[in-house]
C-alpha cells in the first residue's frame, strides 16, 4: 500500500455529475488502479490445454433413411433384431438418427468372414503351413470355447479339459482300431465318453470350490496321463496311439486334404461358437449370471437352481469336449500323449487368459495368438515359449481381464483420470466446469457465473487501506473510481445473506442484519454489536462485505 | 512282511521330499492366498543349482545340499518379486497369480532348457552306501538320510513359525490377512519370507530327490503335483494336515504297488484323495466353514 500512496494520485471524472447532485463533484483524487478489461483479457486468453468435453462425441451415428426411425430387420421368424439400433434425434439439429448399441455382431461376422476366404488369400509359399495351422486353430478354439463355458459360465474351475479330449480320442481311436469303426462314428461315441468323464469330474464338484477343485484337476489330468503312458492297450512306442479311421482320403491331391482339414476345423469352430451362443446366452446362462462368485446365497434365495444350473452346463461342455475329442481323433488318425501334459495345460491357460477368461472373442483371440507363436513361427525354436510366457505375464500384471478387457479398464482409467482433473480445477470461484456446463440448459446462468468470478476477481486488486479510509470518512456520496466500483457491485448483490442495518433506536442504536431472500422467512442477527450513528453502522457493513468478498 | 515293511519305509522316504512341497504349498496358499504352481521350476532350479555348486565350487555333500536350499530360496524370493509383489493388490488376485506362477514356471523351464540342455544330470549320493539292519530290514543309510533331513527342515520350519517375531507374522497372515495389514503386518515383506523359507523346502526336497532319480528342466512337474496333491488332501493351511496326508499317501503307495502293482498307484492315490474330500470338502485338518478370502 504503501508505494500507492508515494505515487501521484490520478483522478476520477464522474460522469453524472452533469446531473448537478450535491457532493457530486466533477473529479474527485482516486488511488491507483487497475485497468477492469485487463481481467477480461486475461481469461480470454485461456492457456489451460482443453479437452473435448461430453460424452460419444466420437461415435458414428448414420444417418436415417426418411422418417422411419423404428424400422428394423429382424431374423425370421423371431423378434430378433440383426443389430441392436438406437433411433436417437440429434439434440442440436433434431435430425433423426442411428446408433449401433451393439457392433460385436459385426466384428464377428467380418472376422470370420475373413477366415472363411483366408485359402483364397494367402500366398503360395505359406499357404499350406498356415492352413495347417488354421486347422488347429479350430479344433484348440473350440476346445477353448468349451473350457470358457465351464470356468467362466459355469465358474467351476475345472483344469481337466484336456484330459477330457485326450480320453476321448483314445478311447476312440482303440474303438476305431479294434472294432473298426468308420470315422463318422467317433465324436458319436466320443460325446458318450465325454458324458462319463464329466460325471466322474462333476462329482467332486458339487463339494469343492474354487481352486480345491482346480488343484484336484490337475491331478486328474495328470492320472490320465499316467494312465495312458502306461496302460499296454494305449501305450504304443510312437509317442501316441494312431491308426484311426479318418475322413482325409490320402489318395486325394496334398492341397485338397489341407483344405479339407482347414474347413473341417473351420466348422467345428463355428459349431463350437453356436454352443457357446446357446449355453451362455440363454437360460442356463443368465440364471448362472445371477449367481456370480460370492453371491450364490442371494441366487438360491430369489429361488434360482443354481447348483443344478452349473453341473448342467458341466455336462453339455464334457459333453461336446468327448466329441471335439472323438473329430481329433478322427482328424488326426489318433492323438499324441500330449495332450495330457502339464505343457499343453499352461498353454490353454495361456489362450483363455491372453484374450480374457469368460468371453467367447476372448477364448478365440486368445487361441490365435497362441497358435501363430506356436505353429507359425517355429523357426523361433524354444524362444517362442518364453515369449508366450511373456505375454502371459505382460497380461496378468497390466490388464484387469486379458485383451479384450483393456476396452473397460480404459474407460474405467479415464473416469479416474477426469475425476481427478475435475478435482484440481475445483477452486475457479464459484465458476462452472465444463463437465457441468454440459448438463445445464440454462446457459445464461454459466456465463452470468463466470462474469461475476471475472469481476470479483478484479474487485479484490481494488481493496486497500485508502479506500476503506475513504469509506469510513464518508460512508454515502461521491467516492474515487476504485471506491464507487467496489460498492457498486455490493449494492447489485443477491438478496439472499445480503446485509442490511437495522435500526434499534433511532439515532442511538444500530445493528447489523442479513436478509434471508426468501419471502417470510425473518432476517437474521449477524453480530451483536451495537454500532452509535448510521454511519458507522454503514462503515461496519462495508468491513463484512469486504471480509467476504476477500475470503470468497 | 519284510517286503511290506520296506515298501513301506520306501514309500516314507517318497513322501518326505513330497511332503516338503506339499507344506510349502499349504504355507504359501494359507500366507500368502498364492497358489503356486512354479514349485516345479523353484525345484529344478535348486537342483541346477546344487549341480553347479558341486562341478564349480564344492564337492563336499552338505555344501552341495546348502547350495541346493540357497538356490531354493533365491528362486522363491524371484516368484515373489515376479509374480507376488506385482499382483497381490490387484483385483482377481487369486487366479492372476496362478497363472503368473505359471508362466514364470515356462519361462524358467524354457531358460533352463536353453543353459542346461534336455540331457538328466545326476547330484552325487550325499549319506553315503551304509547300511544298517535291524530287526531283519535293511536300512540304506540315504533312506535315513533323507527321511532324517526333511524331518529337521520341517522341525526347523515349524519351530521358527511359532516362537520368532517372522513367524508371528506369517501366522498372523494366516488367520487373517486383513486384520494382519491394519496392525501394521507388511504383506510385501512377509511374502518375501514366506518365499525364502518355502523355496528353501523345494530347495531341499530337490536335491534330496535329485540323487536317487534324475534332474532335468521339468523333473519339478511331477513332485510338485504330487505335492500339490497331498497338500490337497491335508488341507491347503494346515501344516499338521501335510503331514498326516503325506503319511496316508506313502503307505497308500507301498501298499497299492505290494498288492495291485505299481501302475494303479495314481489311482488309488486320486481315489483316496477324491474320497477324502467328499467327506471333507476342506481336507483333513482344514478349517470347515470358510476358505481364506484373499
Amino acid at each position: 500500500m504503501s508505494d500507492i500512496k508515494t505515487k501521484k494520485r490520478k483522478t476520477w471524472k464522474n460522469p453524472l455529475a452533469v446531473w448537478g447532485a450535491k457532493g457530486g463533484n466533477y473529479e474527485v483524487p482516486t488511488p491507483e488502479w487497475k485497468n477492469p478489461h485487463q481481467i477480461w483479457k486475461d481469461t480470454k486468453a485461456f492457456k489451460v490445454p482443453t479437452t473435448k468435453i461430453g460424452r460419444f462425441h466420437y461415435e458414428y451415428k448414420s444417418s436415417n433413411h426418411g422418417e422411419k426411425i423404428w424400422n428394423r430387420l429382424r431374423w425370421w421368424p423371431t423378434r430378433r433384431t440383426i443389430l441392436w439400433t438406437q433411433g436417437v434425434y440429434n439434440r442440436k439439429s433434431l435430425k433423426p438418427e442411428k446408433i449401433r448399441k451393439d457392433k460385436r455382431p459385426i466384428f464377428w461376422f467380418l472376422s470370420l468372414l475373413a477366415l472363411a476366404i483366408m485359402p483364397f488369400i494367402l500366398p503360395d509359399g505359406y499357404k499350406n503351413s498356415l492352413l495347417t495351422a488354421g486347422g488347429i486353430f479350430g479344433i484348440y478354439a473350440s476346445i477353448n470355447l468349451c473350457w470358457t463355458l465351464v470356468i467362466g459360465t459355469a465358474g467351476i474351475f475345472s483344469l481337466a479339459t484336456y484330459a477330457i479330449v485326450g480320453m476321448s480320442a483314445f478311447l476312440t481311436t482303440w474303438l476305431s482300431i479294434n472294432l473298426g469303426l468308420p470315422w463318422w462314428m467317433l465324436p458319436m461315441i466320443g460325446m458318450f465318453v465325454g458324458l462319463a468323464f464329466g460325471v466322474i469330474i462333476a462329482l467332486p464338484a458339487l463339494r469343492l470350490d474354487g481352486f480345491y477343485y482346480g488343484l484336484l484337476t490337475l491331478g486328474l489330468n495328470e492320472l490320465c496321463r499316467v494312465f495312458i503312458t502306461t496302460s499296454h492297450a494305449f501305450g504304443a512306442a510312437s509317442g501316441g496311439l494312431y491308426g484311426a479311421d479318418t475322413f482325409i482320403n490320402d489318395n486325394w491331391a496334398p492341397m485338397a486334404q489341407t483344405l479339407v482339414q482347414y474347413y473341417s476345423g473351420f466348422a467345428l469352430l463355428i459349431a463350437a461358437l453356436f454352443l457357446f451362443r446357446f449355453v451362455d446366452g440363454k437360460r442356463l446362462g443368465r440364471i448362472l449370471k445371477l449367481a456370480p462368485e460370492k453371491k450364490e446365497a442371494f441366487a438360491e434365495a430369489s429361488g434360482v437352481n443354481y447348483k443344478r444350473a452349473r453341473v448342467t452346463v458341466f455336462l453339455i461342455s464334457s459333453i461336446a469336449l468327448g466329441f471335439i475329442g472323438g473329430f481329433y481323433a478322427a482328424y488326426y488318425r489318433g492323438s499324441a500323449f500330449d495332450i495330457f501334459s502339464f505343457h499343453t495345460v499352461i498353454m490353454g491357460l495361456a489362450m483363455i487368459t491372453i484374450g480374457g477368461i469368460g468371453r467367447a472373442d476372448g477364448a478365440v483371440a486368445g487361441t490365435l495368438i497362441i497358435v501363430v507363436l506356436d505353429r507359425v513361427l517355429v523357426e523361433l525354436g524354444p524362444y517362442r515359449y518364453i515369449i508366450i510366457g511373456l505375454i502371459m505375464m505382460f497380461t496378468i500384471l497390466f490388464l484387469k481381464n486379458g485383451l479384450f478387457g483393456i476396452r473397460k479398464q480404459f474407460r474405467d482409467w479415464r473416469d479416474k483420470k477426469k475425476g481427478e482433473a475435475r478435482s484440481s480445477r475445483l477452486e475457479r470461484g464459484g465458476e462452472m466446469l465444463p463437465e457441468q456446463a454440459t448438463e445445464i440448459d440454462n446457459k445464461d446462468e454459466i456465463y452470468r457465473k463466470r462474469y461475476d468470478k471475472m469481476q470479483r476477481e478484479f474487485l479484490k486488486t481494488l481493496i486497500c487501506d485508502e479506500i476503506i479510509e475513504e469509506h469510513k470518512q464518508k460512508p454515502l456520496g461521491q467516492h474515487s473510481e476504485a471506491l464507487e466500483r467496489v460498492c457498486y457491485y455490493f449494492r447489485r448483490g443477491a438478496m439472499n445473506d445480503k446485509y442490511v442495518v437495522k435500526c434499534e433506536v433511532p439515532f442511538k442504536k444500530y445493528k447489523i442484519m442479513a436478509l434471508s431472500g426468501v419471502r417470510g422467512r425473518s432476517p437474521r442477527l449477524v453480530e451483536d454489536k451495537i454500532y452509535d450513528t448510521v454511519e458507522a453502522a454503514y462503515h461496519g457493513l462495508f468491513l463484512r462485505r469486504i471480509q467476504d468478498l476477500m475470503e470468497a | 512282511m519284510n517286503d511290506i515293511i520296506f515298501l513301506i519305509i520306501n514309500g516314507i522316504t517318497v513322501a518326505s521330499i513330497y511332503g516338503l512341497i506339499a507344506v510349502a504349498v499349504s504355507i504359501t496358499w494359507s500366507a500368502l492366498g498364492l497358489l503356486n504352481l512354479s514349485y516345479g521350476f523353484i525345484f529344478s532350479f535348486a537342483g541346477y543349482g546344487a549341480w553347479l555348486a558341486e562341478r564349480h565350487i564344492y564337492g563336499e555333500p552338505v555344501f552341495v545340499m546348502f547350495m541346493g536350499i540357497a538356490a531354493g530360496v533365491v528362486g522363491g524370493i524371484m516368484v515373489c518379486l515376479l509374480v507376488f509383489i506385482p499382483v497381490h493388490d490387484k483385483p482377481n488376485f487369486t487366479i492372476r497369480g496362478m497363472i503368473g506362477t505359471l508362466a514364470v514356471s515356462l519361462i524358467g523351464g524354457q531358460i533352463l532348457l536353453q543353459n542346461f540342455g534336455p540331457k538328466a544330470k545326476l547330484l552325487p549320493e550325499f549319506f553315503g552306501y551304509g547300511k544298517i539292519k535291524i530287526l531283519d530290514v535293511t536300512l540304506t543309510a540315504d533312506k535315513i538320510g533323507i527321511i532324517c533331513s526333511s524331518i529337521l527342515m520341517l522341525t526347523i520350519v515349524v519351530r521358527w513359525m511359532k516362537s520368532s517375531r517372522r513367524g508371528l507374522e506369517i501366522r498372523a497372515m494366516m488367520m487373517n490377512p486383513h486384520a494382519a495389514s491394519i496392525v501394521g503386518i507388511g504383506v510385501r515383506k512377509t511374502g518375501i519370507y514366506v518365499m525364502a523359507v518355502t523355496g528353501a523346502m523345494t530347495g531341499l526336497s530337490a536335491a534330496l530327490l535329485s540323487q536317487t532319480y534324475y534332474l532335468s528342466p521339468f523333473s519339478g512337474l511331477t513332485p510338485m503335483i504330487k505335492g500339490v496333491s497331498i497338500a490337497l488332501m491335508g488341507g491347503l493351511g494346515s501344516v499338521k494336515g501335510a503331514v498326516i496326508a503325506a503319511i496316508i499317501l506313502g503307505f497308500n503307495e507301498a501298499l497299492t504297488t505290494k498288492f495291485l502293482g505299481g501302475r494303479y498307484v495314481l489311482m488309488t492315490q486320486f481315489a483316496l484323495i477324491i474320497i477324502v474330500l467328499i467327506i471333507r470338502p476342506r481336507g483333513i485338518a482344514g478349517i470347515l466353514d470358510k476358505a481364506r478370502e484373499a
